[in-house]
This record gives C-alpha cells, structure tokens and sequence, in this order.
C-alpha cells in the first residue's frame, strides 16, 4: 500500500475547511460552559442548602450520563413541545450548532465546575485568614486573593477537560453539524479510503490539541512566576495519570 | 578438617561508577563461617553499593565473588561492562545470602507470614506446610507470633524490620547482608532489632552489616571494616581498631559519634 | 397512551426492550474493557521497555487513541473492518458488501481508546510499586517471570483499581457511540423508540437516566471494592 500524496494532500484540504466549525463548536461551548460552571461553582460553595443542592445534582446528572444523549435531547427532544417550538427560544432551539453548543456547554458546566471547586478548596486558609487581617473581605477578598490562587491550582485539570472538549466536539456532526469528524465520515463513505482519512483527521485534532496544550502551559508558565525558581528535583516516579470521566 | 576452610564469602578487587563517579575502587573482603562483619563508613563511602554488589543488586564493573566456594561467572557485553553469564546461578547464589534492607521492603500485599513463606514455597520449591512451620517458629524467634496475619502497612518501624530479619532467615541463608537496617528507625525502636541481630550473630550466622551503630560494630562484630570514598580505609579486630587506629580518617568518623 | 404505559412492561410498553439494551450496553462495554486490558497490557510494557522503537511506538499509540474523536476510531473500526471483510469474502468469491458485526467493531474500536487510557494506568500501577520490594524479591533469588508474577502483578492490579474505575466509566459513555453502527444498545434502542413513539422527549429522559444508574451503580462497586483493598494493603503511603 503506497501513500497515496496527492489523496491525503486533498484529503487535508477538504478537512481543514471544517476545522473552523470544529473550532467554533470548541470556543463557543468552553466558554459559554465556563459561564454556567461559575454560576454552579457558586451554588455549590456559598448557596443555601438549596442551591448547593442543585449545584450538586446539575453536577451528578451531567456528569453521570454521557453527552450523546444529552445533545439528543436538546436537539429532539426540545423541540417535540408544542411550547418550545412557539417560544423566542426556537430560533436557538431550531439551530443544530447552536443546540450542540449548547449540549456540549452543558456537559462541560459540570466537569469544570467541580474543577473549580477543587480549585478553591486548595487556597490554603491561612492566606484568606492573612488578606482578612489586611483589611480585605468580600469581593475583594475573593478578587485579589482567592481567585487568583485557586485560578493557578485548577489549571492542570482545566487543561485537561479543554482538551477532552475538542474531542467531544465530533458529537455534533450526529445532529448534522459538518465539522472534522462529520466530514471525515462522508469522505470515508465516499472514498471507502478509511485508513488514509482517519489518519489525516486525527493529525488535525493533534494539531489542534497541541497548540491549545502550548498555549494553557504558556498561561500556566505565566501565572506562576512563584514556582520557577523552584530547585530542581530530578524524580521520574509516579506520574499522575490523566485519566477524567 | 584438615582441609583450609572456604570463606563463606570472598570478594576480591570490587570496582562501581554511576556515570563519571568512581563509588568503589577495589574492594576486596573474606568473610568466614560465623564471622561477624561491620562495615562503617560516611554517607558517600560505597558502603551500601558495595554490600549491594555482593549478591548482585548492582553489577559490579570489576571484580569478582566467590560465595562458599562457588565463583560467580561473569562476562563482558558489547559494551564492555561486565555482566553476569548465568541468571541461574546469580539466582541461586542470591537465594543463598538474604538480604535485610534499611527500608524493610517486606512485600505491601503480603501478611507478614506471607512474607516469610514467599520466597522458601516459590524460589526453594519447599512444601508450603513444612514452610510454614519454620516461619511461624522464626516469627516466635523475633518476637511477631502475633502478628503473622499483619499486613506490613500495619506494623511499626521496628517490627516491619524483625519481620524482614525473619524473612531472610526462612530462606536457610548461608549468610545475612544488612543494609543499614536501623538507619529509617525512630531512635526507640532501634533496640529491639539490634537485639534480635545481637541473637543472630551470638547462634554464629555470617553477617555483613552495613551500619552507623558504633556500640553495635564494637561490641558484637568480629572485625570491623571502615570504607573511605570507596577503599578500605581501616579494617581490623573492634577492639583494636577502635582503640589505636592508624587511620586519622577513622579516629575522627567515631569521634563524630561519641562527641 | 399514557407516558407510563410507553416505558412500562406491558404490550406497548418499551420497558423490556430498554432493560435488555442497557445489558447489551453493560455487555459490550465490558468486551471493550477486555479488549482494553490486553492492549493496555502490552502497550504500558512497550512504553516501560528499555527499547527506543518501543517506547515511541507506545506512545505513539496512547497519543493517536487519546488524542482522536472516539467518534472517528469507531468509523475507522467499523468502515476499515467491513472493508477488510468484504475484501476477504471476495477471495472467497462472495460478491457483495460484508459488514463486520456492530457487536465486535464497537467492542473493538471503544476497546482500542480504553486500551490506551488502561496503558497509561497501568504504567503509573507499575512506577507505584516500591522499587524496594523489587530489590527484596530479586535479593532472594526470584527471577523475571516470578518477581513479575508474584510481586509485581498484584501490586499493579490493586494500584489500578482506581483508574480502572476511571477507564469503565469513560468506556460506559463512550459505548453510547457504538449506536452508529447499529448496534441495539441503550442509546440506538432509546432513539428508535423516540422515533417511533415521535416521544423524544420521554425516551432520551429515560435513556439517560438509565445511564446515570449504571454509572452511579458503577461507582458504587467501584468504590466498594477500593476499600476492601485498601483496607489490608499500604494504607500508609508515606511509610516504606
């Protein structure tokens, strides 16, 4: 089987101008999730006890079922209502990118929520306790000195789920949105060259996953000017693996 | 017994580097049957490597080690380091020489007389009910009866390393190497493992202890060997070395630990 | 026809149908984590060998299976396997498309994404078993295959539960892909019956609540089985 250049070389074209919508379907739904996690991340730490309630249960659900289904119920099962389908919501509802941004912004609410969470449980009390003595309380307490910190301590985890939410993205072509993966599988279906074109479409998601990988560790590098100086300890043991449901 | 009696170990001319660091430089050593041997030295001496070349843990670079009579057969690799030619034989003559490490190393997923049974059942090939028997009568010997369906998790210090003792002697060795078997203690439970190895040395076993207790070199061992950035610095009976050493290097490494 | 009567068990009711989907969900997630296990297996020994070509074909692996849509590996399983299978019907002079059965390509194809996540499990299992205890086994004289099957090899399996529980679930939701294929699963089975029923509403509420109960299920047995490990095996770390 020889390489076929002039296949893959099309191949890559023709994929690479889905890599937009892929894009789009990624910045979209990772921010627009950020927003809904910030919003739970709060009902969870200083809600009452039922906010914290439901923080708790929009995390177990959303976190517990897989996100097909949850795509499938936006995009279908929204729109069987009567209701829905007269409602100023339809044009949103109606829209298959729209609704997989939605799907997938929803799913990611509740993983990055409990990374959030986990980020401010690691602010170490006796740097809150240390900004209360200088004065500070409230939103500025949380501004200058709580945000930032567990900012720094979630970003290996918000890495991580960024890069789970490019793969996550390829849903979106079951609900007809052409992005990579969708028009990988009509060129495959066209081309019967299954082996060529899955290899081109996964260098594209490498290529993407690398450069988001290279810009979050730029952040992370950036953010963390405290740790550099850090003497070097060469240890090789125990990588933590980065495995996340 | 007529015949000279074959040193139950005899290491000649032992050579290491890690990477550019020379961490012996011709070690050699006769340890007889019953003989009780300390080897002290500073961290850095090549104490701990050397007593991990005897049984191999660390391929020596150059050199040579005859256990009971039985040399070791080496060969050189396309590298030209020295490597051993016979897995068989270096497995064998390991099962020969327990080690008792500073760490312990007892097996996490093993119960203590696990741990004792493991290596005489799978390496000796010795019937599991006669194995067991033994252990539970060295387990009596240190003082652990109680404690043989323990895991080592849920064991001090000091009872993890008489269990680790127990389970270098179940498997029948010709001699015992301790690698600073007191050294990852807290100082109350040093005692009750120098007692047990005190027992062990006065039943004449060969031992080669690696250590950093003076009383312990002085008043059990036979001979003690001092090792300075990897030679033999000072090596003589305890009571001489200790009293009138030459070695102005020694003289000063004991009188960091009596001052 | 009420809402009730549709999932329930009776004529029209399509409880059964989706009770035996969820087992068929559990049954090829399950092949899939067997699947897994063997080439994360021999993936970690590749990533852990001392051989160069190894290692990056190891890595090369867990960052291809990784890195790529779960959607696309289930094409590539499933196109590529039908392919390959109509061309060896040819061979045997049987013309016509063959497809490889939906069962098999999608136990393969989520089996090959889990056998890179369990890969990276098992290697951290591996560099989490104390090199001490290694050092004891082979100062007693315990050779390769030995020191492998009796200090290593348990270790490393309790050291993995955790992450394996990991892989299981990812492999749960991932599974919900295979209804491409055509493979009557949870997700294929709610959506025809979402589809026939035009309840799209209920049965995707209903599929998904099956599937919290098996992930939280899942979960449970997980956990349960972690503590019974951890009870008697090192449950103080920093002690070694």
């Amino acid at each position: 089987m020889g390489f076929d250049v002039a296949f893959l070389w099309s191949t890559f074209v023709k994929l690479g101008s889905a890599v937009p919508m892929t894009l789009g379907l990624f910045a979209a739904s990772v921010s627009l999730g950020a927003l809904f996690a910030l919003g739970i991340t709060y009902c969870r730490v200083s809600g009452g006890l039922l906010l914290s309630a439901f923080g708790r249960a929009y995390i177990f659900v959303f976190r517990g079922s897989p996100l097909l289904i949850q795509m499938f119920l936006i995009y279908y099962g929204l729109g069987q209502f009567p209701a829905v389908r007269h409602s100023l919501f339809w044009p949103v509802l109606r829209d298959p990118f729209s609704c997989a941004v939605l799907a997938l912004a929803f799913c990611t609410a509740g993983y990055q929520a409990e990374i959030m969470r986990g980020g401010l449980q690691a602010v170490p009390a006796r740097e809150i306790e240390a900004g209360r003595a200088a004065g500070m309380s409230g939103l500025l307490l949380f501004r200058r000195i709580i945000a930032p910190i567990a900012i720094r301590q979630a970003l290996p985890a918000y890495s991580t789920e960024i890069i789970l939410m490019v793969k996550s993205t390829a849903l979106a072509s079951l609900v007809t949105v052409w992005e990579v993966t969708g028009t990988a599988q009509r060129l495959i279906s066209q081309t019967y060259r299954t082996m060529e074109v899955f290899l081109v479409a996964t260098l594209i998601y490498l290529l993407i996953n690398f450069i988001i990988v290279r810009l979050m560790s730029l952040v992370e590098y950036r953010l963390s000017p405290h740790l550099r100086e850090r003497p070097v300890t060469a240890s090789n043991g125990g990588r933590q693996g980065e495995v996340h449901g | 017994m007529a015949d000279a009696p074959v040193p139950a170990i005899s290491v000649r001319n032992i050579h290491k580097s890690f990477g550019q660091h020379e961490v012996l430089r011709g070690i050699s050593l006769d340890a007889n049957d019953g003989d009780v041997i300390s080897i002290l030295g500073a961290s850095g001496s090549g104490k701990s490597t050397f007593l991990r070349c005897i049984n191999l843990l660390e391929t020596p670079d150059e050199g040579e080690i005859t256990v009971a009579g039985e040399t070791i057969a080496m060969k050189r690799n396309r590298a030209g380091s020295l490597m051993p030619a016979d897995r068989k034989q270096v497995d064998r003559i390991r099962s020969e020489l327990a080690m008792v490490f500073q760490s312990f190393n007892l097996w996490s997923h093993m119960t203590v007389l696990q741990n004792l049974i493991e290596g005489p059942v799978h390496v000796l090939k010795r019937p599991k009910a006669e194995c067991i028997a033994e252990a539970e009568a060295l387990l009596e010997k240190v003082g652990l009866a109680e404690r043989r369906n323990y895991y080592p998790a849920h064991l001090s210090g000091g009872q993890q390393q008489r269990a680790a003792i127990a389970r270098a002697l179940a498997m029948q060795p010709k001699a015992l190497l301790f690698d600073e078997p007191t050294s990852a203690l807290d100082p109350e439970l040093v005692g009750e493992v120098l007692k047990v190895m005190r027992a062990l040395a006065e039943e004449g076993r060969t031992m080669l202890v690696v250590t950093h207790e003076m009383a312990f070199a002085r008043n059990v061992s036979d001979r003690v060997m001092f090792l300075h950035e990897g030679v033999v610095e000072a090596d003589g009976a305890p009571e001489d070395i200790f009293t009138n050493s030459d070695s102005e290097r020694f003289r000063q490494f004991i009188g960091n630990f009596q001052a | 026809m009420s809402w009730i009567d549709l999932i329930g068990f009776g004529e029209q009711g399509r409880g059964g149908i989706l009770l035996w989907a969820t087992c068929m969900t559990l049954a090829v997630t399950a092949a899939s984590l067997a699947v897994g296990a063997v080439l994360g297996a021999v993936i970690a020994a590749a990533k852990l060998s001392a051989s160069r070509p190894a290692r990056w074909l190891g890595d090369a692996y867990t960052t291809i299976f990784r890195g790529a849509p779960e959607l696309l590996v289930i094409y590539l399983v499933y196109f590529g396997g039908s392919q390959a299978v109509t061309a060896v019907g040819k061979l045997l002079n049987y013309e016509g498309f063959l497809g490889l059965p939906s069962f098999l390509a999608g136990a393969v194809a989520v089996g090959l994404i889990s056998g890179a996540y369990q890969a990276e499990v098992y290697r951290g299992a591996y560099q989490a078993v104390a090199r001490g205890e290694i050092d004891a086994a082979r100062s007693i004289g315990m050779g390769t295959l030995l020191r492998f099957r009796r200090i290593l090899a348990p270790q490393i399996l309790r050291f993995s539960l955790p992450g394996l529980g990991n892989v299981w679930q990812l492999s749960l939701k991932d599974s919900t892909l295979i209804s491409v294929t055509g493979l009557a699963e949870l997700m294929r089975t709610s959506q025809i019956a979402a589809g026939s029923t035009k309840q799209y509403f209920l049965f995707f509420v209903v599929g998904g609540a099956l599937y919290l109960v098996l992930t939280t299920l899942s979960d449970r047995i997980f956990n349960f089985a972690e503590r019974r490990v951890a009870r008697s095996f090192r449950n103080s770390l920093g002690r070694r």
